[in-house]
């Protein structure tokens, strides 16, 4: 890759040490830097002035959620990717962020190779899974399919669950989707399944759309009966 | 609790104060000095409504107030003698404050618990001894009863006073506790990013970085663990979340993977759960070899929930459970499997060699 190509991160977390670090880290990577922020309204700003490719955000920010940084980011910049790092951050914040508009996911403690190739691939518009996320995505499926109550911290949850149309995985989605969740790598599962490792990768990516797009309606839906549309 | 003693006192003051005064109304006519007795009926009335209104404030529960009070008391019991003709003392008729005397007696009790009650108990007694000069049987029992009265009266106070101190401490205590508990969870919060920081960097470094990164690496997933283990074990409503039970588990060789919301089951399938999960974790660190990992997955489908223990370890064939059993694999598997049975679950080995272990846990809901 051409460092033209190289996408432009911004880092937005509230410790100075691991911004630093992590910022640090990327320049010496060969990956442009556009800024860093240490809380959500900055970010907003940051974003705005630099117009990065990639956010690298984390969940736990003293001013607003990361769901909340995620739907702002991405509605004021559609094409902009979102990466959540989180730390010890709570299943439902990690959720709450993915379904609102985040690509990718990674734990905190992950290696710094493997936030580099997360990074380029949320560039490319690929979903980072990890197999946590797996898991909670399957479970947020499993919830929606049992007419689930709002989970707690969900957002406008009073609405969400009124849908018409509840997403629903397909098999092959769930049977992908569980072997992420038990660690298997794409390739891994590529060749258990006797599928090419880019199907893997769509079917995973599909089930988080779904979920997405389904968060999304919900929220519209939600507007338009109080009126906000 | 002091205040509600106090208005007793009050109350009790202002109903002996009529009894004394009907007495009073009653029987002047036979008193050697009935004008001494209008008088000591002022006293006690204008007394009355000095120590409602100075009791009925903390600020106004002075020593010296109470002391003046016990005083007043006695010097009435004694008046009894000047205003009575002698015939009446020596026939046992009531002292001139009767029972409003015990008045005192009890804010005595009521400030200074048994002791305060005792000493002003006694006083008065003193002064009753006085008046009559000679112990009959009715100024006995009289005697007895304030007596009773200033002790049992100021150890009853106490008892509430020290009831209502407790109460008070254990609700700053878990005040406190609630803020620590904050204050931590922000530390936490600091000291998880800055190690995961150290076991990140330290590893892309290698040499002797690498050695601290491993360390601060377990020192993460310990403190997670300590973190997340903070509410593990409270049931809600008899049931347990299986989620807080498991994900501690987790570490750097170990992904614990769970729906979003807690998965309730009741307490002995949790707890069998959970252990049968440990036991498969223990089993993948002996046997599957070094450097194995292990992902855990719970899935709650509403009518079951599924535990999967995953590892990408070395493995064996399924034909060859000999090999197994004498790798000390069979017992864990059978101990797991027993466990799950308690709890009218299932339990399911599959392995395949240089594919790792998977071992699943299904308990459903009864």
């Amino acid at each position: 890759m051409s460092p033209d190509s190289e996408p432009r991160v911004l880092v937005v977390d509230d410790h100075p040490i691991w911004r630093q670090g992590v910022a640090a880290g990327l320049e010496e990577a060969g990956c442009p830097v556009a800024g860093t922020a240490g809380d959500g309204a900055q970010a907003l700003r940051v974003a705005a002035a630099t117009r990065p490719g990639v956010v690298l955000l984390d969940l736990n920010l003293p001013d607003m959620s990361g769901a909340e940084v995620t739907r702002r980011l991405l509605a004021a910049h559609p094409g902009i990717r979102v990466l959540i790092l989180s730390a010890s951050g709570e299943r439902q914040d990690v959720l709450d962020a993915m379904t609102a508009g985040a690509t990718g996911y990674l734990v905190k403690s992950a290696q710094f190779s493997e936030l580099l190739s997360a990074v380029r691939a949320v560039t490319a518009g690929e979903a980072v899974f990890t197999p946590g996320l797996a898991g909670l995505v399957l479970g947020e499926y499993r919830r929606l399919a049992a007419g689930g109550g709002t989970g707690p911290g969900a957002a406008a949850g009073a609405a969400r669950d009124q849908a018409p149309a509840r997403p629903r995985l397909t098999e092959r989605e769930t049977e992908v989707l569980r072997l992420v969740a038990k660690g298997m790598t794409y390739p891994e599962i590529a060749a258990l399944l006797v599928l090419s490792p880019r199907t893997v990768q769509n079917h995973v990516q599909n089930t988080l759309i779904k979920l997405q797009l389904h968060n999304k309606a919900q929220l519209v839906r939600y507007a338009l009966e109080q009126g906000i549309g | 609790m002091a205040e509600q003693m106090w208005r007793v006192v009050a109350v009790f003051r202002i109903v002996t104060l009529a009894y004394a005064a009907f007495l009073i109304i009653r029987d002047h006519g036979s008193y050697a000095h009935p004008a001494g007795g209008w008088l000591a009926l002022a006293v006690m009335c204008v007394w009355t409504v000095v120590t409602v209104i100075a009791y009925a404030r903390p600020a106004g529960r002075k020593p010296w107030l109470i002391g003046a009070d016990v005083a007043l008391a006695a010097a009435l019991v004694l008046s009894t003698r000047l205003i009575l003709t002698a015939s009446q003392i020596s026939a046992g008729a009531p002292t001139i404050p009767v029972s409003w005397a015990a008045a005192s007696v009890l804010a005595c009790a009521v400030a200074g618990g048994p002791a305060g009650g005792l000493a002003g108990a006694v006083v008065i007694v003193a002064a009753d001894l006085v008046e009559r000069q000679a112990l009959p049987q009715s100024t006995f029992s009289n005697t007895v009863l304030v007596l009773i009265a200033g002790g049992v009266g100021g150890y009853v106070v106490q008892l509430g006073l020290r009831a209502e101190a407790a109460v008070d401490s254990a609700a700053r205590r878990e005040a406190a506790i609630a803020e620590r508990e904050r204050i931590a969870r922000g530390i936490h919060d600091s000291v998880l990013q800055v190690l995961a920081l150290v076991s990140a960097r330290g590893r892309e470094l290698g040499g002797q970085a690498a050695e601290l990164a491993r360390l601060a690496g377990e020192q993460e997933s310990a403190l997670r663990s300590l973190v997340s283990g903070a509410s593990v074990g409270r049931p809600e409503g008899g049931l347990l979340d299986l989620a807080s039970l498991l994900e501690p588990l987790g570490g750097p060789q170990v992904t614990v993977s769970c729906p979003a919301g807690t998965v309730l089951l009741a307490e002995p399938p949790a707890r069998a759960v959970a252990a049968a999960a440990g036991e498969a974790l223990d089993n993948v660190r002996r046997h599957a070899g070094p450097g194995a990992r292990a992902w855990v997955l719970v899935e709650d489908d509403g009518a079951a929930v599924t535990v999967s223990v995953r590892d990408n370890g070395r493995g064996f064939a399924q034909g060859r459970l000999a090999e197994a059993a004498a790798a000390g694999r069979l017992g864990v598997a059978q101990s797991i499997e027993g466990r799950l049975r308690d709890v009218h679950g299932t339990a399911c080995l599959t392995s395949s060699p240089g594919q790792g272990t998977e071992v699943e846990l299904r308990v459903p809901r009864l």
